[in-house]
């Protein structure tokens, strides 16, 4: 006779996502979640934490005093070492974009990608050191 | 059930009976006795029988046996609040004890004032709307010549009168919930037209604030069926919470992603994401009940009704969907919609 699989349990995530954000920083606690949500397709709050971590991920951006003002641009490590970059083909398309005179601003309406996605594709570039937002 | 409990029962002055699938009273007390008679056996009958296909309250007792279950019933011509205190699983067949209470004048009581609220909201829209106009006329008239005291005034008057107007229209929602007027349209509804709209309106809000609001989401949200109407205002009510908790250069991001099955959408989880102070851990599960609102002081100024998130939930609710909310103090709070993707049929 079979048994009723058990419930799995759900995690505290705000604890869990609290503790990791202090421990580790965003992005780390940011790649926890994306395999996280690999394990709970389901769990809705669990997709509203992985939004606050992305949430800040992009705020921190934006916390440039020039704001969607800021000129990003390719790092000397991006121009001389591409190949060390394993940039996927959003990456690459933004990455194309940036000629050192785009601002945030610019880059937002230039994008195919919306608002958010491109920010955050930035913020991710910026942290990889493909770009500097000087 | 246990001997004791049925000891119990018996001497309460609540009318409890034990009741079988089709309506059968195999216990009750003599409080239900009193109250019901012989008349229980004609209408516990109808109770349990199926009309067209679709079967009585009765049934509704049976099922989800580890969820309490309550529900408002006219029975001979009162309206009787029916709990359910005993599970099938008590019974060695299956039975469920339920308790019934007189609730007529209680729910008259409730509809009146429904009603009373209903009718003042709509008499206070009406001028509030002139005010409105009136300002707006005035800010809008570039070839006058206002002294920045006035400007700020005026403006400060037309802030207030949003506030004053987002309240009203609160209450009118709210009791229109609760005199069960609040129904949502079979129309359909493009999901990114939504929020976009929602986002538009509340723009030059967060721009004042200094905030910035974005939108999380491509041109390829699927459609669903629903109110366009209802999804803009709970859209709209999650932003303007989230605006009067994120302070200066904080980020409110207005997502959706797409649940899919195989190939086919199934549902829709919309999120509306701040960098706000948070909710402490206590207070999340509170958030969407009415009346309740955060321990955290507003940083613009001014209290709500405490109806916002509650006709949040309503909405979604009525279109098939849930709630969910998330928040680290001091990071932010995201709250989570997931909505069906219905199909014509």
């Amino acid at each position: 006779m079979s048994s009723a699989p058990l419930a799995q349990p759900k995690p505290d995530w705000s604890r869990l996502v609290s503790d990791s954000l202090k421990q580790n920083g965003l992005w780390h606690t940011w790649y926890k979640l994306v395999e996280a949500r690999t394990a709970y397709p389901d769990d809705l709050s669990l997709r509203g934490y992985s939004e606050i971590v992305r949430n800040a991920i992009v705020r921190d951006l934006l916390q440039h005093p020039k704001g969607m003002q800021a000129v990003p641009k390719l790092s000397p490590e991006f121009l001389t070492n591409f190949d060390r970059f394993n940039l996927n083909a959003q990456e690459g398309y933004l990455v194309s974009l940036i000629d050192g005179r785009l601002d945030l601003q610019k880059l937002v309406l230039l994008s195919p990608f919306d608002q958010f996605m491109t920010l955050f594709i930035l913020a991710k570039l910026a942290q990889e050191r493909a770009i500097t937002v000087p | 059930m246990p001997t004791q409990r049925y000891a119990i029962a018996e001497k309460l002055n609540v009318p409890i009976a034990v009741v079988g699938e089709s309506g059968d009273v195999r216990w009750n007390n003599e409080a239900f006795e009193a109250t019901f008679g012989d008349d229980a056996k004609h209408w516990l009958k109808e109770a349990a029988r199926a009309v067209a296909g679709e079967r009585g309250w009765l049934h509704g007792f049976f099922l989800d046996a580890d969820e309490h279950r309550s529900t408002d019933v006219e029975i001979e011509g009162r309206t009787y609040r029916i709990d359910r205190i005993g599970n099938p699983s008590d019974f060695e067949d299956a039975a469920v004890a339920l308790s019934f209470e007189d609730v007529t004048r209680q729910r008259e009581m409730e509809q009146a004032k429904s009603d009373f609220t209903s009718m003042i909201v709509h008499d206070l829209r009406g001028p509030l709307s002139g005010i409105q106009g009136t300002l707006e006329f005035v800010l809008s008239q570039e070839g006058t010549r206002l002294d920045a005291m006035y400007t700020d005034l005026l403006q400060e008057a037309q802030r207030e009168s949003e506030r004053m107007m987002n309240l009203i229209n609160e209450l009118l929602d709210f009791s229109k919930i609760q005199s069960g007027n609040f129904t949502v349209e079979g129309e359909p509804v493009r999901v990114a037209g939504v929020l976009k709209r929602a986002v538009r309106s509340l723009q030059s809000v967060a721009a004042r604030d200094e905030i910035f609001l974005l939108n999380a989401h491509g041109r390829d949200v699927p459609q669903i069926i629903g109110s366009v109407e209802k999804l803009t205002q709970a859209i709209i009510n999650l932003i303007s919470n989230s605006l009067k908790f994120t302070p200066k250069r904080g980020l409110i991001s207005v997502g959706a992603q797409i649940v899919r099955t195989g190939e086919l959408p199934e549902a829709i989880v919309i999120t509306v994401t701040d960098t706000g102070m948070g909710i402490k851990a206590q207070e999340l599960l509170q958030v969407w009940e009415k009346y309740k609102q955060s321990g955290n002081k507003s940083l613009r100024g001014g209290g709500g009704t405490g109806l916002g998130l509650y006709i949040v939930k309503q909405i979604v609710e009525a279109h098939g969907g849930e709630v969910s909310v998330a928040s680290i103090e001091g990071v932010g709070t995201s709250m989570v919609l997931k909505l069906p993707v219905k199909r014509a049929a």
